[in-house]
C-alpha cells in the first residue's frame, strides 16, 4: 500500500507528469525527482497553483479555440488545463446549440476559476452560467409548461447519476418535475445577466394543484415526505436550495451520491477506464478517496485530486512494458495526443488561424475535429466518450495524419520540425537512434523489446543498412522524420 | 472459434470479381457460415439521434372506427404561435398500402416533411411498426440509446451491442463486417471481436504516409502493421483493442479510398442528386452506397454488409416547428425522406433493391402534450423498416394517447394481450430481421442475441414474436 510519503520511480514521475500535464520531458522527470521524490510532494507541487483568469479570445469561436489550444501548448499549468478539460467535459455544452462564443469562453473562465476549488459552488454557478442556461434550455422554462431538459440533466449528468453504485434508482421522473419547476422563469438581461422574471416562476399560488415543491420523496436518504425546497421562501433562492439539497443525497448504500461519482469520474479520468464502471475494486477506490479527502464535506476539488495524485489506484497505469493481461492503460485524448506531440517536438502551430504546417497544412481545430475531439463542442450533453471509443478506423487515419504532417513541416522556424533541437545527430546506431526518438516522445519504457525491434527494422529498411548517417538530409527527412512518425502512429504511443 | 469469411476467401483462392465463385460455395464449412451471416444481403441502421417525435411523424388524420386518436392529438399539440399540432390536411397519406391503424381504424398520416419516405410507401416498400419501446422507459438520452443499441431493456449491464453479438460470433479481429458512417462506433456495433471501419467519407481514407518519399512507404506500413499485430497480441485489452483498429484501418486504406472514385466515375447520375440534396443524410448514404456499389463490383477485401448511419438535431424540447416547411421538424423529416428515396432508387438501379433493408429508428419517441414551443422527452414511437422485398404497411399499434391514459404526460407501455393499444417490442422487430432476413435461426436469435424478459408478462417482453409479417 503506497501513500503520500510513497517515493517515486522513474516510471511514476512520467505517468504523474504525463497525467497531469502534457507529456513528460526527460529534464523535467529529473527534476521532479530530484526535488520532490514523493507523491505527497509532488502532487502538492503540482496543485500549488492559483487559478488564472484566462479567457480564450478571439472573434469567432474557430479564434478561441486556437488560443485555448495555445495556452494548452505552452503548459505552464498542465493540470489547471487537464482539470478545466475534465470539467469542460462533464457541463458539457456545445457551440453548435449556443452559437455564441463569447458565452462559451466565459464558461471556459468559470470552469478554470474553479478548477480546483468548491465543487457545489461551481454547480452552483453552473445554474445560471448564460450558455448553460440557453444550452439547456432554462431561459425557456416558464411556469405553465415547464421545461425539464436542465433539471433532467443536472441530475444524471452533472451531479447524482441516474443510478448508484448499486444499480439503484437515485431519483425519478417527479424529481425532475419538481426541479423545473423551481428553475421556471429564469431568463438573460440584455448583458447576459441572469434574473428571476416572476410572472414566469411557478409560484406555489399559481397551481395550488401541482402542490409543495418536494423531492426525493422516495430516493436520497431523506425520509418517507422527501425534502421541500422552499423553506427560505419561494423565488430567486430556490435554485440553490435545490444544490444544497441534491448535495446531501445519500445511495442505497447510505454515502453521499454526488461525492462517490464526481471521485470515480475523476479517478477513471486520472487513471484509467477500469474504474468507469463500479466494481467492487472501484468502490473500495473511491470510498477511501472520499475518506481521504473528506470531498462528501468540503466539496474541494484540489483536495481530491490530491488524494488521487497521491493514490495507489492512480498508479496502477505507471508501470513499464511490456502490457500483459494484468496491466493497466488508458487512451489519451485527442487533445492530449496533439498538444503533448507538438509539446515533445517543440513545435507551434501558424498564425491566428492555428495552422500545422506540413502535410495537408490543416488547422489544428481541425485536426482535432478528425481526431473526434472539437473544443467547445462536445457531441452532446453528455460530452466525449472516453478511451477505446477514442479509437476508431477514422480517428486512427486522423491521428496518424496529425503526425506525418508534424515530421514532414520542412523549415527553420518553431512551426517546423527539427529533430536536431530535440536529439543528437551524431547517432549512427540504429539502436541508440530508436532508443533516443522513443526518449524524446517518452516511451522507451513503453514499448516491449519487440516493438523496440520492429522500429529497428524500420530505421534500417529491414536490415538493409547497418548504419544511419544523420548528417544526410535525405536520410533525416525519409527515415528519421518516418521514425517519429510511426512512433507517433503506433498503438503504444496511443496510450498512458 | 468462427472462421472468418476473408479466411474463406484467402483458402479458396477467390480473387477480385469471383467473391461468390463456385469453389467458394462448394465447401459445406463456408454455406454454413454465409448462411449465418445473410449471405449477400445488406442491412442499414438509420438512427434518428436526440428523440424523434413519434406522434408528429406517423400522425392520426381523423379518429376511426373505435378510437379518439386525432381529437386526443388535437388536445395535446396546440395550433397557433409556438404550436406544432399538424392539422388533417398538411398530412401525408400516400397511395399504396393502407395507412390505417390496425387498433382504432383510425387514418394514418405522414408528415408533410416526409415526402421522400411517402413516396417509397406508395411503391409498398415501407412498414411503419407503431408504438415501440419496452416496460419501465428511461427518459434518458443515454439510458435509453443504450438499451436500443444493445437491447438490453433490464440494464442488465450488457455492454454489446445486438448486431455486435452477432457480428462478434461470426468475424475475425481484422474483418471489417459493418461500416458506420460517423466518427465513433455505434453502440449497435459494439463488441471486441472484430472491426467496425468508421469512415466520415471514404476519399479521406489513404492512409497518411509522406507522399515526398513515397519509397519509404512500404517499410512504415510493414512497421505499423507488425507493431499493430505485437499490440493486438498484448493480452492488455486497451492496447489489444488499439491494434485491432490500426490494423484494420490499415488493411481498409489500402481498398477502401478507392471505391470513392470508383462511384463517381460509373454512377455519376447518382452521385449527383445526393450531391443536389446537400444534407448530412444524403451524403452518408452515398457513402454506404459507395462501398455497397464496391461489394457488387468484387472489389477485394471489401464485403462489408451492415452499415450504420446517423442524423442528429431531433432534441426539440423548444422550437418543434409544425407541418410548414422550414420548422426544425420539418427539416429533419424532409433530409431523411429524401435521402432515403435517393439511395433506395440507387440501390435499385444497382440491381440490390431486393437485397436491401434499412432500419429507422430513435432512442424514445417525446412528451405527448406539448411544452412552450417543443416536446421534453417521452416514450414509444414508430420505427420504419424499407426495402425492396418489405411488405409495406403498418404493423402494431398506435399509442393511446388520451390525456387520461397517460402518466406523467407519457404513453403507457403495455404487453398485456387484451388492451387494444398493446405495445410493440422493439425487440420484436431486430428478432424478425434477424430470423427473415439475417437467416439466423429462431432459437439462436433467443440464445444469442435477444434473450427474454423475466417479470409480468403483461408488462416485460416473455413470449417473442419475431415474424412479425413485414419480412417474407
Amino acid at each position: 500500500m503506497g501513500d503520500e510519503n510513497t517515493a517515486l520511480s522513474e516510471a511514476d514521475a512520467r505517468h504523474l507528469l504525463r497525467r497531469t500535464g502534457f507529456g513528460a520531458k526527460p529534464k523535467e522527470v529529473d527534476k521532479m525527482l530530484s526535488k520532490y521524490p514523493t507523491r505527497g510532494e509532488a502532487a502538492d507541487k503540482l496543485l500549488k497553483f492559483k487559478p488564472a483568469r484566462f479567457r480564450p479570445g478571439g472573434k469567432d469561436m474557430r479564434a478561441r479555440r486556437v488560443s485555448w489550444f495555445k495556452y494548452m501548448l505552452k503548459g505552464k499549468k498542465g493540470l489547471q488545463e487537464k482539470m478545466v478539460l475534465f470539467l469542460h467535459d462533464h457541463f458539457a455544452t456545445n457551440n453548435e446549440t449556443v452559437r455564441d462564443d463569447l458565452q462559451m469562453a466565459n464558461q471556459n473562465r468559470l470552469l478554470r476559476r474553479n478548477c480546483i476549488g468548491d465543487f457545489k459552488q461551481l454547480v452552483k454557478e453552473i445554474n445560471l452560467d448564460p450558455a448553460m442556461m440557453d444550452f439547456l434550455d432554462t431561459v425557456r422554462n416558464r411556469k405553465e409548461q415547464p421545461n425539464e431538459n436542465y433539471p433532467r440533466e443536472l441530475l444524471e449528468l452533472f451531479t447524482c447519476g441516474v443510478t448508484d453504485f448499486a444499480g439503484n434508482n437515485n431519483y425519478d421522473q417527479e424529481d425532475i418535475v419538481q426541479i423545473a419547476r423551481a428553475f421556471s422563469g429564469w431568463r438573460l438581461g440584455n448583458k447576459d445577466e441572469p434574473f428571476l422574471d416572476e410572472n414566469r416562476h411557478d409560484f406555489m399560488s399559481n397551481f395550488p394543484e401541482r402542490g409543495p415543491k418536494v423531492i426525493f420523496a422516495t430516493t436520497g436518504g431523506f425520509g418517507g415526505g422527501g425534502r421541500a425546497f422552499t423553506t427560505l421562501g419561494e423565488g430567486p433562492t430556490e435554485i440553490e436550495e435545490v444544490i444544497d439539497i441534491l448535495f446531501e443525497h445519500t445511495d442505497s448504500d447510505g454515502k453521499n451520491t454526488i461525492a462517490r461519482r464526481i471521485t470515480r469520474r475523476l479517478l477513471a479520468y486520472f487513471g484509467h477506464g477500469g474504474y468507469a464502471t463500479p466494481t467492487p475494486t472501484t468502490i473500495a477506490a473511491v470510498d477511501a478517496l472520499v475518506t481521504e479527502s473528506g470531498f462528501d464535506a468540503n466539496w474541494n476539488l484540489g483536495g481530491l485530486v490530491r488524494a488521487i495524485l497521491v493514490s495507489d489506484a492512480f498508479y496502477e497505469t505507471a508501470a513499464p512494458a511490456p502490457n500483459g493481461a494484468g496491466t493497466a492503460r488508458s487512451v489519451k485524448w485527442p487533445i492530449d495526443y496533439s498538444v503533448t506531440s507538438m509539446r515533445l517536438l517543440g513545435m507551434k502551430v501558424k498564425g491566428k488561424d492555428g495552422r500545422v504546417e506540413g502535410g495537408t497544412g490543416q488547422r489544428i481545430v481541425d485536426h482535432l475535429e478528425d481526431m473526434g475531439q472539437e473544443l467547445f463542442d462536445p457531441p452532446s450533453v453528455f460530452g466525449w466518450d472516453w478511451e477505446n471509443s477514442w479509437i476508431t478506423s477514422r480517428t486512427v487515419l486522423s491521428r496518424a495524419i496529425l503526425a506525418r504532417d508534424l515530421t514532414v513541416a520542412r523549415g527553420r522556424g518553431a512551426t517546423s520540425f527539427r529533430p536536431g533541437k530535440l536529439m543528437s545527430l551524431e547517432l549512427t546506431d540504429p539502436t541508440e537512434i530508436v532508443d533516443a526518438v522513443t526518449g524524446v516522445l517518452g516511451v522507451t519504457d513503453r514499448i516491449s523489446p519487440t516493438e523496440r525491434s520492429i522500429l529497428i527494422d524500420y530505421l534500417t529498411d529491414e536490415g538493409a543498412s547497418a548504419s544511419i548517417d544523420l548528417q544526410d538530409e535525405d536520410v533525416v527527412e525519409r527515415k528519421l522524420a518516418g521514425l517519429f512518425a510511426v512512433v507517433m502512429q503506433s498503438p503504444a504511443y496511443q496510450l498512458h | 472459434m468462427a472462421i472468418s469469411r476473408r479466411q474463406f476467401l484467402g483458402r479458396s483462392g477467390a480473387v477480385a470479381g469471383g467473391i461468390f465463385g463456385a469453389s467458394l460455395l462448394g465447401s459445406p464449412l463456408n454455406r454454413n457460415a454465409m448462411a449465418m451471416t445473410m449471405g449477400d444481403r445488406y442491412l442499414v441502421s438509420l438512427y434518428l439521434d436526440g428523440g424523434n417525435d413519434g406522434i408528429n411523424t406517423i400522425t392520426p388524420v381523423d379518429n376511426g372506427g373505435s378510437g379518439n386518436l386525432r381529437s386526443d392529438y388535437e388536445a395535446a399539440r396546440l395550433s397557433g404561435s409556438g404550436g406544432i399540432r399538424l392539422s388533417a390536411g398538411e398530412l401525408l397519406v400516400p397511395p399504396g398500402p393502407a395507412l390505417v391503424d390496425p387498433n382504432t381504424g383510425a387514418q394514418l398520416g405522414l408528415h408533410p416533411g416526409l415526402y421522400g419516405l411517402g413516396n417509397l410507401y406508395a411503391q409498398g416498400k415501407v412498414a411503419v411498426i407503431q408504438g415501440c419501446g419496452y416496460p419501465d422507459p428511461s427518459l434518458s438520452h443515454d439510458t435509453s440509446s443504450t438499451i436500443w443499441e444493445h437491447a438490453d431493456p433490464n440494464r442488465s449491464g450488457m455492454n454489446t451491442g445486438w448486431l455486435g453479438r452477432h457480428l462478434a460470433a461470426h468475424f475475425g479481429p481484422s474483418d471489417i463486417p459493418a461500416v458506420a458512417v460517423r466518427g465513433s462506433i455505434p453502440g449497435e456495433f459494439n463488441q471486441t471481436a472484430t472491426s467496425i471501419l468508421t469512415v466520415s467519407r471514404l476519399d479521406r481514407f489513404n492512409f497518411p504516409y509522406d507522399s515526398s518519399n513515397g519509397s519509404d512507404s512500404v517499410f512504415r506500413r510493414n512497421a505499423l502493421m507488425a507493431l499493430s499485430d505485437e499490440s493486438l497480441a498484448s493480452g492488455q485489452a486497451v492496447q489489444s483493442q488499439v491494434g485491432a483498429a490500426d490494423k484494420s484501418t490499415l488493411l481498409a486504406a489500402d481498398s477502401y479510398p478507392g471505391l470513392d472514385g470508383t462511384y463517381e466515375d460509373e454512377r455519376p447520375a447518382f452521385d449527383q442528386i445526393y450531391g443536389d440534396l446537400g444534407t448530412s443524410s444524403a451524403r452518408d448514404l452515398r457513402e454506404v452506397a459507395k462501398v455497397i456499389y464496391g461489394v457488387e463490383s468484387g472489389v477485394p477485401n471489401v464485403d462489408a454488409r451492415y452499415f450504420e448511419v446517423r442524423n442528429g438535431g431531433y432534441d426539440s424540447h423548444s422550437d418543434q416547428g409544425g407541418g410548414s416547411p422550414g420548422g426544425r421538424h420539418y427539416n429533419l423529416h424532409e433530409e431523411v425522406g429524401q435521402a432515403l428515396e435517393t439511395f433506395y432508387a440507387d440501390c435499385a438501379d444497382m440491381g440490390v433493391a431486393d437485397k436491401l433493408v434499412v432500419l429507422v429508428w430513435s432512442e424514445f419517441s417525446r412528451r405527448i402534450l406539448q411544452n412552450d414551443s417543443g416536446t421534453d422527452h417521452g416514450t414509444q414511437g414508430p420505427m420504419f423498416v424499407l426495402g425492396g422485398t418489405v411488405n409495406g404497411g403498418v404493423y402494431g399499434n398506435h399509442p393511446d394517447i388520451a390525456e387520461a391514459s397517460l402518466q406523467s404526460g407519457n404513453t403507457v407501455y403495455s404487453q398485456d394481450g387484451s388492451n387494444p393499444y398493446r405495445s410493440t417490442d422493439f425487440r420484436d422487430v431486430y428478432g424478425t430481421i434477424m430470423k427473415h432476413w439475417m437467416n439466423v435461426p429462431h432459437p439462436t436469435v433467443l440464445s444469442d442475441v435477444l434473450p427474454l424478459d423475466v417479470g409480468d408478462p403483461n408488462e416485460f417482453w416473455t413470449a417473442e414474436n419475431f415474424d412479425m409479417g413485414f419480412l417474407p
